[in-house]
């Protein structure tokens, strides 16, 4: 039996909650994942209080969900084995910006409307995914290895150090935060690597299996003086893909990402149901969007190289390609896609994935680059089978750190009050990820179902992640029924 | 015979008799000093053994067929790939198996997605070599050309170059290891196929157990492949040239350029690292030692000391370099582009030009790290740190200050506060600081000002890279994480019960301070009365304590 | 600090014990220089690590063994002796460590074999065998002393007295004597007048090279004292062992310099370079073919002159007086090159490995004799790279490497030409 009393005489009784509509918030999302059962809703306001938590249900074996967001879409939040979930919503404190070191602290709770706009109160931006919603957890969105939309950096790790509460309790900074007295020390919290073993490593794309993540430290930019978004539509996807690896590993662009019709149209769409089918008609099959950026000085002469560069590939070596700063038939997209590059999808809206039929379920995974055509035509053979018809299908392609690999989206768009429809949609996501398994698609992570899919192929990964994640949770109260736990 | 004789014929079975020897001869070959890096001093006396036997396996499956033949007979066994991270990377008890990895060579190159695959014997001029055909690049560490990438990446792995190519645990890629208990553990994209090109787990990220920042030291098991990013570079080449040992790397100017300022103050020094920072430029951003000045003059040992010895404490601390590595990775604009915002940069600074060379001596193909021996014969780094500018540009000084009572048997350095430079276009700060010291003289106090650096970083609040393994677990243990040392030894319990890998690693250097009498009045920390190791670790090294106490 | 007398006279093991104890395993002795390091192929200079992975077969596994044997810890076996004398002593570790270090890795190398000579635990058999020969008949193949100068043919024109005298050496003049004819025709093409030794015995190389220092010296007396009395200003060698010999051993082995030898030593490659220079010698008739060179150790890193030295070492190993290392940077790199390319038609492409970075062909030094599977392997080794560029005739300036890659080639069935570069030069000129 879970006891309200102790639970609220850690966190105080404000903070504990069974109410149903708190119980029925948590115990679904926006995937295709079931509902759970969940006994209690905990809100922690410090690392202390999750250690506290944390060591009461390893005690008591109760299951522990945390949550950081506010909308979740993966499935990953849902309780599989009843027990509390424990909701870092309230530890939502910036807690530091350092413009000289590059880089924010926050905590678990922050979002990412919350921080984007903090930070550019200062003049700073942050390397994002493409357009997360304003009320995710920006802590979460890292851990699980969102992939952002730039494609310059060396590097595509923006967490440095940070805190953890393992399971049993015990509250542990790692890498260079892990100094007697952080933050309140001569290290930082540059290095997320050590010490001792990495043990960062062990809670990234863990889907909270491995324990909480309360603060981490984060890379932040200064906001570029000016930029240029160039547009190049795409008929040929293998063509537009030797064109990436043409020019990303010559550094060049900030943001870049390449999106179909479907999905592209209802990103950009304003009234939605009144432009999206337009839009969609009369969007190319795929468009390249590439930002060029001009950064704290001499901003014009960094956008001239790029350009420069640009340019003569597509002259010399792609002509069939049409680069321009402006989507012919589409004026002014560039201002309004630079601007959803560098914002969270805004909270007041219905997320943009959810616009068009009220719900979405998105299949993701990395891949070669060069793969990526093969992979949509499987999705597209695919689709009819189900009914669904193969022009309904988004697809978003990511490139990654000058294109050495990419991440592969496609979104299933449906409406989730037609029961039958969704069924359909899960069938059509299962087989899918089967098929693309088959072929080679890395689902690095694999929510709800599509983990034993991919664990299968895994077997001494798993014997050996199994028995690294019982030295830390020995008894598996941390999201279970999640991952190969 | 000193490794049993069934275990002996079932490892030649494995590999054949060409590459397994015990023959006192050639484990004399392996012996870890003398000379080499932490020379002379007293844990290499104390701890290093030569091994009972050498085996050199050619793949994956032959080192997984050793480890389970060690685990059988219960052979304790040591991977090594290169030997030359002296006596951490060397048999630390009797009767040892040293698993030598050079034959481990494999090579094959992505370039379309930029990674090199491979094996435990590749080292980094070669690996660097092959980038640089095509048009990519990555670091070569401080352990130098000759260095494996693979030893090296999992232990450090950086380099001036890293203010753009980032850090060491970021580039490693689809990995192959065979674990203690003689599993074989792929990660990344190799979790689930043959492709290595990803280096995410599937799920949590078993890249955690390779290396902890400044790695395992080879108590963790033996990594046997790893696909390792490249980043890109430029297209041109950059051609060798001149005889040993004055050999250079002459630089496409248009592509590729070194300059060198020097800034009014140390302040200068510093804003300049954050302003390039700021402003995403340069390939590398780094402060030279004014010692290393010196030995890049000195036609040799003794020019050096001519040279050095003119320098005073004053000079030595009014040398405020910027040294930068400009590079046009798109295309030649870009170096233009480059160079006029650094030059905007030192003007604002009040940074005035040095001369520099249009040549590469150090750092695109070589870390130069042999000429570190040549002052003095032995040398160490007790600390290079990755931390963020914010220490890196502070932590020199406290080290040169505690580094004062022990000069001598230190080499007398004007009070050098070691070196520092920016990682990730200033994300992170490096600062290392290195001793030198003449192994023929007392080295006492180079062992004492080891472990005193450990007790300095933590009063002082500093991340540091001597932890784990380098120092005493139960010195640094509680004051980090805290206590990340009780994880990492449920971790070496979990996959080496009966620590068979490397022993008595992690443990070595509390073994040290225990067996050397003149450690003792510096263990003011709490240790356990007794290590907790298996009981056939403790029987063995007691009686080999025993034994060297009776020979005395 | 107190310091330590010591000198660079290998008869004493002990005068290399600094050098052995401050090897730092880096291994550049064993990989081409990083530099120059070509990438996943053809990455290591090594002769004798590459026939046998062991570390005890690398440089640095021989100065902890080297340690050891001086310190009495480590006694003498077959294996050891396999060790130390599975090596061409080829100079290649030399020069990678003093990229560096400055260590005297050569000199520590050897002192151990004549340490195994002193302890009377070497040389190998067969040396000892050659050493007969040599004592007996004046050359190491044990042949007639009476037929040293049948490759002299009735076109060559030999000067009783001249101020160059050709010292042929016993591979030219019993096996190879193409060698010494082409030298020979050569000399008499530029008009120069040359005068052979009157009585040529050997150079002693194998000798000095396996540690038997009193039999070289005594040679080296005796063909010093030869040519003095010949009044020869110049010795003149075709074979690079030879001139290593001449130039570096004879005055190691006397305790003097090479510049005070009386007489000056030159190869073939240094004068042909200066023939060329100063019209004396020209290559007119075109040799189609696509050719490399192979540099000769004995020519190149192993040839900086010799200077004697003793001192004190003291505070931080720095050395009193000073010390000119030979660092292997005098070697004879750039003559051969400029005289092959001055020859017309030929399509001169360079090697992976050059220069002070080459692969040894690991016959010389008493490594054939010994262990002729070494030899072989290094060759085929070497011969792989000169596929790899695609040349049709590999060039040497030395009758044992050309020999080595003669026979590793036809073992291997290669279509690879090995030439000498007395050959190739004869080949240019008009007859």
């Amino acid at each position: 039996m879970i006891s309200k009393e102790e639970l609220a005489g850690i966190v105080g009784a404000e903070n504990v909650s069974n109410a149903d509509t708190v119980l029925l918030k948590y115990s679904h999302d926006h995937s295709l994942v079931p509902a759970g059962r969940l006994e209690y809703v905990v809100w922690p306001t410090s690392s202390e209080q999750v250690g506290e938590v944390l060591k009461w249900a390893n005690t008591k074996n109760i299951p522990v969900v945390p949550v950081s967001s506010q909308e979740h879409f993966n499935g990953g939040a849902v309780p599989r084995q009843g027990g509390i979930i424990l909701d870092l919503s309230k530890m939502n404190r910036i807690l530091e910006i350092d413009k000289d070191l590059k880089k924010t602290r926050f905590e678990a709770g922050v979002t990412w409307g919350q921080l984007t706009s903090e930070l550019a109160k200062n003049g700073m931006r942050i390397i994002m995914p493409l357009l997360p919603h304003a009320d995710r957890s920006v802590l979460t969105d890292n851990l699980e290895r969102e992939v952002p939309t730039n494609t310059v950096y060396d590097y595509g790790e923006p967490m440095m150090a940070f805190e953890v509460v393992w399971p049993t309790g015990d509250v542990f900074r790692l890498g260079s935060a892990s100094v007697d007295g952080y933050p309140d020390s001569m290290s930082k919290g540059g290095n997320p690597s050590g010490p001792g073993i990495d043990f960062y490593r062990f809670v990234q794309g863990a889907q909270g299996t491995m324990g909480v993540v309360t603060w981490t430290n984060l890379k932040i930019m200064f906001e570029t003086k000016k930029d240029k978004v160039f547009f190049v539509p795409v008929e040929d996807l293998a063509y537009a893909q030797e064109f990436l690896y043409r020019i990303l590993p010559r550094r060049v662009g900030q943001e870049v990402v390449l999106l179909n019709n479907t999905d592209l149209a209802a990103i950009i769409a304003e009234d939605f149901d009144a432009e999206y089918e337009k839009l969609r008609a009369t969007l190319p099959p795929w468009t390249l969007i590439l930002v060029v950026s001009g950064l704290v000085r001499r901003p014009d002469e960094k956008i001239a190289y790029e350009e420069k560069l640009l340019r003569e590939v597509v002259k010399n070596e792609f002509r069939e390609l049409h680069l321009s700063d402006a989507l012919p038939g589409f004026p002014g997209l560039g201002n309004k896609v630079l601007s959803l590059l560098r914002n969270p999808w805004p909270a007041h809206l219905t997320y943009w994935k959810n616009r068009w039929l009220g719900a979405s379920q998105s299949l993701f995974f990395i891949a070669r680059p060069e793969m990526a055509p093969l992979y949509v035509d499987i999705v597209e053979a695919i689709a009819p089978r189900y009914g669904y018809p193969v022009a309904d299908i988004g697809s978003y392609i990511q490139p990654i750190e000058h294109n050495r690999a990419c991440q592969v989206e496609f979104t299933f768009f449906y409406d989730d009050k037609d029961t039958e429809a969704k069924a359909r949609i899960a069938a059509l996501y299962r087989d899918t990820a089967q098929a693309l398994i088959g072929e080679g698609a890395l689902f690095t992570r694999p929510y709800g179902e599509l983990a034993p899919m991919v664990y299968e192929r895994a077997a001494n990964y798993v014997m050996a992640l199994k028995r690294v994640k019982k030295l830390f949770d020995p008894n598996n109260i941390m999201n279970p029924g999640n991952l190969c736990f | 015979m000193a490794i049993v004789k069934e275990a002996y014929r079932a490892l030649e079975a494995v590999v054949g008799a060409k590459y397994l020897s015990d023959d006192p001869a050639i484990c004399e070959g392996y012996r870890s000093g003398p000379g080499g890096y932490e020379a002379g001093l007293g844990y290499e006396r104390v701890m290093t053994r030569i091994p009972g036997a050498v085996i050199m396996p050619k793949t994956t499956e032959e080192v997984q067929q050793i480890v389970k033949i060690c685990i059988r007979y219960m052979v304790p066994y040591v991977p090594y790939s290169t030997g030359f991270y002296g006596p951490r990377s060397h048999p630390h008890i009797d009767d040892a198996l040293l698993v030598d990895l050079k034959r481990l060579n494999d090579f094959e190159f992505d370039e379309k997605h930029w990674y090199a695959n491979v094996g435990s014997g590749f080292i980094y001029a070669q690996f660097q070599e092959e980038c640089l055909k095509r048009g990519g690049y990555g670091v070569i560490g401080g352990g130098g050309a000759q260095a494996s990438v693979i030893a090296n990446l999992i232990g450090d792995g950086w380099s001036p170059l890293s203010h753009r190519i980032g850090l060491p645990h970021r580039r490693i890629l689809g990995t192959e290891m065979v674990l203690p208990d003689g599993e074989i553990l792929k990660t990344g994209s190799l979790a689930v196929g043959d492709d290595p090109f990803w280096g995410d787990g599937i799920g949590p990220d078993l890249r955690g157990i390779l290396r902890g920042y400044t790695g395992l030291r080879g108590c963790l098991g033996i990594v046997t492949k790893m696909a390792v990013k490249v980043l890109p570079f430029q297209p041109e080449r950059l051609e060798p040239t001149g005889i040993s040992p004055d050999t250079a790397l002459a630089l496409p100017e248009k592509r590729v350029k070194w300059v060198n300022y020097i800034m009014p103050s140390k302040e200068e020094q510093v804003r300049a690292m954050y302003e390039i920072g700021k402003a995403e430029i340069a390939g590398a951003v780094t402060k030279v030692p004014l010692f290393w000045r010196a030995i890049a003059k000195a036609e040799c040992k003794e020019e050096f000391w001519d040279l050095w010895l003119k320098e005073t404490p004053e000079s030595v601390a009014n040398f405020h370099i910027v040294r930068v590595l400009l590079i046009g990775f798109t295309n030649e604009e870009q170096l233009e582009y480059d160079e006029k915002v650094f030059n905007d940069i030192m003007q604002e600074l009040g940074g005035k030009p040095r001369r520099t060379k249009p040549s590469d001596e150090s750092w695109i193909k070589n870390a130069d790290s042999a000429g570190m021996w040549l002052m003095c014969g032995s040398y160490v780094s007790v600390d290079y740190v990755i931390e963020t500018l914010g220490q890196a540009t502070e932590h020199g000084q406290v080290y040169a200050d505690l580094k004062k009572n022990y000069t001598p048997p230190l080499m007398p350095d004007h009070g050098d506060p070691g070196w520092f430079q920016s990682f990730e276009l200033g994300y992170q700060g490096y600062s290392e600081f290195l001793i030198y010291w003449d192994q023929d003289e007392d080295t006492t106090g180079v062992d004492h000002f080891y472990l005193e650096t450990s007790k300095m970083n933590i009063n002082h609040r500093f991340y540091t890279s001597l932890i784990g393994p380098h120092q005493p677990m139960y010195l640094t243990g509680p004051k980090y994480g805290p206590n990340y040392h009780e994880w990492m030894l449920k971790i070496k319990d979990e996959f080496d019960p009966m620590w068979l890998c490397h022993p008595p690693v992690p443990f070595a250097h509390d073994e040290f301070v225990k067996r050397a009498p003149w450690m003792h009045k510096l263990e003011d920390w709490e240790s356990p009365r007794e290590f907790p190791y298996p009981q056939w670790l403790k029987e063995k090294m007691a009686a080999e304590v025993a034994a060297a106490n009776a020979k005395k | 600090m107190p310091t330590t007398k010591f000198s660079l006279d290998t008869a004493d093991i002990n005068n290399f014990t600094y050098d052995m104890s401050r090897c730092i395993k880096c291994k550049g002795c064993y990989w081409v220089e990083h530099t120059y390091q070509p990438g996943a192929r053809f990455s290591t200079r090594c002769p004798s690590n590459v026939w046998n992975d062991f570390d005890s077969y690398g440089a640095f596994g021989k100065m902890r063994i080297g340690l050891a044997v001086a310190e009495g810890k480590l006694e003498w076996t077959p294996k050891l002796l396999e060790i130390i004398y599975s090596d061409p002593l080829c100079g290649a570790c030399d020069v990678g460590c003093k990229r560096n270090l400055d260590l005297e890795i050569e000199l520590s190398l050897e002192a151990l074999r004549v340490k195994a000579v002193q302890d009377g635990a070497g040389p190998m058999p067969v040396h000892k065998k050659i050493a007969d020969n040599i004592a007996k008949k004046h050359n190491v193949y044990g042949a007639a002393h009476e037929n040293r100068k049948q490759w002299v043919t009735d076109d060559i024109k030999i000067e009783e007295k001249a101020d160059l005298l050709y010292f042929v050496g016993c591979t030219a003049s019993y096996g190879n004597k193409e060698i010494a004819q082409s030298t020979a025709r050569i000399l008499n093409a530029s008009r120069t007048p040359f005068m052979l030794m009157p009585e040529e015995w050997c150079c002693g190389n194998t000798l000095q090279s396996v540690g038997m220092l009193d039999e070289a010296r005594a040679l080296a007396k005796r063909n010093i004292e030869m040519v003095k009395s010949t009044g020869a200003k110049r010795v003149l060698l075709s074979c690079a062992e030879g001139y290593r010999m001449w130039k570096v051993e004879y005055p190691k082995l006397l305790d003097i310099a090479t510049a005070d030898l009386g007489f000056e030593v030159i190869h073939l490659v240094e004068f042909a370079d200066e023939a060329l220079k100063n019209g004396s010698l020209k290559p007119v008739k075109p040799v189609n073919v696509r050719a490399t060179y192979h540099d000769s150790c004995s020519i190149s890193r192993l040839a900086d002159p010799w200077t004697p030295y003793s001192g004190e070492r003291g505070w931080m190993g720095m050395v009193n007086p000073r010390l000119k290392r030979r660092r292997g940077t005098q070697g004879l790199y750039a003559q051969p090159r400029n005289v092959i390319n001055a020859i017309p038609g030929i399509d001169f492409v360079e090697m992976i490995r050059t220069r002070e970075n080459a692969f040894c062909c690991g016959a010389g030094r008493g490594t054939k004799e010994a262990f002729p599977s070494l030899a072989s392997s290094s060759a085929k080794h070497r011969l792989e790279e000169v596929k790899e560029i695609g040349a049709e005739v590999l060039v040497s300036a030395c009758p044992w490497c050309k020999n080595n890659f003669a026979q590793a080639a036809s073992d291997s069935g290669d279509s690879v030409k090995v030439m000498d570069f007395a050959e190739l030069i004869l080949a240019s000129l008009d007859a």
